[in-house]
């Protein structure tokens, strides 16, 4: 992430313009490989030695300094030092110091060179030591353990989306907007979503669907209490292949700007994203239906289902019946207390199946969530109670109880 | 019948359902959430909320609180000094709420530790610093005789009397806000700042007491601290306690002149600093005069060499050789005292070590070799300790009796900070604090601006400029 001395943006009549670079420039990608090679050529050197070629390369090329220090700090988040205490030198000067105290106490010196000879007299039958050496293992001495390399155009990439990022550590809410694309990387942002501790609502608007996102006490403060989250939550908009966001951010001289950005800012997903990955739940999941019967099929939630009210939501998991009959489920986690007093009260009036709610024993042990449950109609026909993961046991009769 | 009216903790805020209509208005900072679709309220309202429904006798179920009284007992009777019986009272006569500003030394954390015997609820204390976390921890098991809780510097235990650092306390209040019945600010000016006065908002604590020396704030946030603590109740200065409670002291300002060839640096690095907010238009007095130095420095060569010249001005002023040859003249004058040297930065901080064989305490100084240090400064193992701003907050020396202030912020309170470090009363003890300033810099005009804060006015400070 970069900090906000890092950023680079315009701001014109009330809109806040991050001013990305071009992945595609030569110049750049260039300086980028310099700085790459740098780091992976640094391993087992000091972070100052490091920091003191870096310096070299952003000082004797062509470009804006601020840049070439921005690709530095994202290096360095890639980079990791060998922060282990060194015993033997806090040993060492454990006794230097008692020594140098009971000198100081004891006796007066005709000046400082006196006082530094007696000194080195005492660790004499130490190894020799000057005074630089004494704190030699400040952070400026720690050696580079690993550095995660990548790719010049990556790192370019890699910039923009921190630029991005940036400024959203100065938000306190966010909007997107984005088609029912039905695909793997829309269940992903929904993880992110609910991984990052975030509330949201979703409205459909216009064919596309509205989400805003915040957190609880947004409701009563203009906070950027969950900067970090959102600023976290944006990996996952990348992999979107159609997005509109909009933030409003607020620096600290409380002057507010718009954020408008989407897809076609060109910044490509930095973070990995498995596709083709079944996630082992659903593999678990898929295994023990097929123990089962062979009746239901079951795959990853991939598209929105739509709510009483105006409100939508985005399952775990969809299954379809051979019949043709399909319904989705949502897991509900110890942290999703407030996602599922909000399901609950949306459900209260439903009479069909819109949604089969399955509950965490954990969360199920909370008083408020044990006495909603119990007085919600809609759970005890539509929902179950699990340990770990779903069984189907609890999940079965449900599932058959739809045909 | 209609179900009661529900309370619930979620997330640093109560979740309030089945609320009777006429009641919506009267319940503070209610807000309809159509994200839950419940009502909510921040955290800190829990206390004015159950109040109100029990003024109105309204029945309701309560399953946010997660604390009952706890019955704490000391290890051994404690006689307060008649100025802390005075700021009990008025802690609760405030309403078991407010904010408490003694001098440091003072005895601050002898109060807390009496009100939580009294209140019998279980105590959240939040610190600022990791060694002031350690401190609190030492001192409440020693006078509880029971585990203490941390929480923050890779610690992650919650009992029923626990200290945590507010940084942590922000990441984590949302989740354990309602276990706690009592909150304690330590060093409470901190938490009104934009981050860490979450730390107050997420917790349901009804019971709430600050511990400051200096509740006021540049920023004049001083009145959120107020709001989300209650008021201040009680305040005594240090010179009404000076010589009685606190030990006497001098300061004493020495005005230090710079060698020839780092007055040539010094002036020519300034003009080529001065020069470059002139053409920029930068002042440096606003708020955000800051923020554009640091992005109009970044742009260009020229800025980056203003940049330059800023820091080597800076640097000049906080550790010039002649301020060196001071603090060797001073550690000499005052050879079996007990001396803390400070500084404005880790640099300065590290070259005075190196080159006096010190030990330097920091914010990079490992667990290990911190606590080493500390302890061996309290029990005279070390006679000096060089620290950059890390023992301005809190961390008890009652043994330190000399303080050099080699460089520093400028701020009033910093000062004051500093001074209270080397005030606790001991027998027969007369501290003394030394400013070393550089002449015509502009640390002497700061110094000048300081000097009419109250710990100046004292009889027994004599502030002198050599």
């Amino acid at each position: 992430m970069l900090t906000k001395d890092l950023l680079q943006y315009k701001i014109r009549k009330g809109q806040i313009l991050p001013q990305l670079v071009n992945p595609a420039n030569n110049q750049l990608l260039a300086i980028a490989e310099q700085l790459i090679a740098i780091f992976e050529a640094s391993i087992n050197t000091p972070r100052a030695t490091l920091l003191e070629t870096s310096k070299q390369t952003i000082d004797s090329t062509p470009g804006a300094p601020i840049i070439k220090r921005g690709l530095e700090k994202l290096l360095l988040d890639r980079t990791e030092f060998d922060t282990a205490p060194n015993e033997e030198l806090i040993a060492f000067r454990q006794k230097l110091f008692t020594e140098t105290s009971r000198l100081l106490s004891q006796e007066q010196f005709e000046d400082y060179t006196d006082y530094r000879h007696k000194v080195s007299q005492i660790v004499a039958d130490e190894s020799p030591i000057e005074g630089a050496e004494l704190y030699a293992d400040l952070p400026s001495y720690q050696p580079i353990v690993t550095f995660q390399t990548l790719s010049s155009e990556r790192l370019l990439h890699r910039y923009n989306a921190a630029q991005v990022q940036g400024l959203l550590l100065h938000c306190n809410t966010l909007t997107l907007r984005l088609a029912d694309s039905m695909t793997a990387e829309l269940r992903q942002l929904f993880k992110y979503l609910r991984f990052n501790q975030l509330l949201s609502t979703i409205r459909k608007a216009e064919e596309l669907y509205q989400i805003t996102v915040d957190g609880p006490l947004n409701l009563f403060y203009k906070t950027k209490r969950y900067g970090m989250n959102l600023a976290n939550f944006f990996i996952a908009v990348l992999h979107q292949p159609k997005w509109e966001l909009a933030a409003e951010i607020q620096f600290r001289n409380k002057q507010r700007y718009q954020l408008s950005l989407d897809e076609s800012c060109g910044i490509k997903p930095i973070s990995q994203q498995f596709l083709a990955y079944i996630p082992e739940d659903i593999q678990l999941f898929q295994t023990m239906l097929q123990n089962k019967t062979d009746d239901w099929q079951i795959r990853p939630g991939s598209q929105f289902i739509p709510l009483p009210g105006d409100f939508y939501c985005f399952p775990d998991y969809q299954l379809v019946h051979n019949s043709g009959v399909e319904t989705a489920i949502e897991l509900f986690h110890p942290w999703h207390q407030g996602h599922l007093i909000a399901r609950l009260n949306t459900l209260a009036e439903q009479r069909d199946v819109s949604l089969i709610l399955g509950v965490s024993k954990e969360l199920e042990k909370k008083p408020l969530i044990a006495e909603a449950l119990e007085a919600s109609a809609y759970f005890s026909q539509f929902g179950f109670i699990f340990r770990d993961v779903p069984t189907m046991r609890s999940l079965l009769p449900i599932l058959n109880s739809l045909v | 019948m209609s179900s009661p009216l529900k309370i619930n903790f979620d997330k640093g805020t109560l979740i309030l359902q089945d609320v009777p209509e006429a009641f919506l208005t009267q319940l503070p900072d209610l807000r309809w959430d159509e994200r839950t679709l419940t009502f909510r309220a921040p955290a800190y309202r829990y206390r004015d909320i159950v109040s109100q429904l029990r003024a109105h006798d309204l029945s309701y179920q309560d399953t946010a609180r997660q604390f009952t009284p706890e019955p704490f007992t000391l290890q051994k009777e404690m006689s307060p000094h008649f100025y802390q019986t005075e700021a009990i009272d008025a802690w609760h006569a405030n309403g078991k709420r407010g904010v408490v500003s003694l001098p440091t030394g003072a005895g601050k954390t002898f109060i807390a530790i009496l009100l939580i015997s009294d209140i019998q609820r279980p105590t959240l204390v939040h610190v600022p610093t990791i060694d002031l976390m350690h401190q609190w921890h030492t001192v409440l098991t020693e006078h509880f005789g029971q585990k203490i809780g941390l929480y923050g510097g890779g610690h992650h235990e919650l009992q029923d009397i626990t200290v945590t650092t507010y940084q942590s306390a922000v990441m984590h209040a949302p989740h354990y806000g309602n276990r706690f019945g009592f909150a304690i600010f330590d060093e409470c000016h901190h938490l009104p700042g934009e981050q860490y006065q979450y730390a107050a908002i997420s917790s349901i604590a009804p019971f709430r007491l600050g511990l400051t020396a200096t509740p006021e704030r540049v920023d004049g946030k001083e009145s959120r601290l107020y709001s989300l603590v209650g008021e201040c109740c009680y305040e005594a200065k240090v010179q009404e306690l000076s010589g009685k409670m606190l030990s006497k002291y001098r300061v004493m300002t020495i005005a230090v002149e710079m060698e020839d060839t780092e007055r040539v640096r010094y002036e020519e690095a300034r003009r080529t600093y001065l020069d470059f907010l002139k053409q920029e238009k930068i002042n440096m007095g606003t708020r955000r005069g800051w923020h554009l130095f640091l992005w109009k420095t970044s742009q260009t060569e020229e800025g980056r060499e203003a940049f330059k010249a800023y820091l080597t001005q800076k640097q000049l002023s906080f550790s010039s050789t002649t301020k060196q040859e001071w603090v060797w003249k001073l550690i000499q004058r005052h050879s079996g005292d007990r001396i803390i040297i400070f500084t404005q930065d880790n640099d300065t901080a590290y070259q005075l070590g190196e080159r006096f064989f010190l030990p330097v305490l920091t914010h990079q100084t490992k667990p290990k070799e911190r606590k080493d240090f500390l302890n061996g400064f309290r029990d005279g193992t070390y006679s000096i300790l060089v620290t950059s701003k890390v023992l301005n907050e809190g961390v008890d020396v009652p043994e330190a009796n000399v303080a050099i202030i080699v460089s520093g912020s400028g701020s009033v309170r910093e000062h004051v900070q500093r001074l209270g470090r080397i005030l606790r009363k001991r027998e027969g003890k007369q501290a003394v604090l030394y400013e070393l300033i550089s002449k015509q810099t502009s640390e002497h005009f700061v110094n000048k601006r300081r000097r009419q804060h109250d710990a100046y006015q004292s009889s027994n400070a004599a502030p002198s400029v050599k």
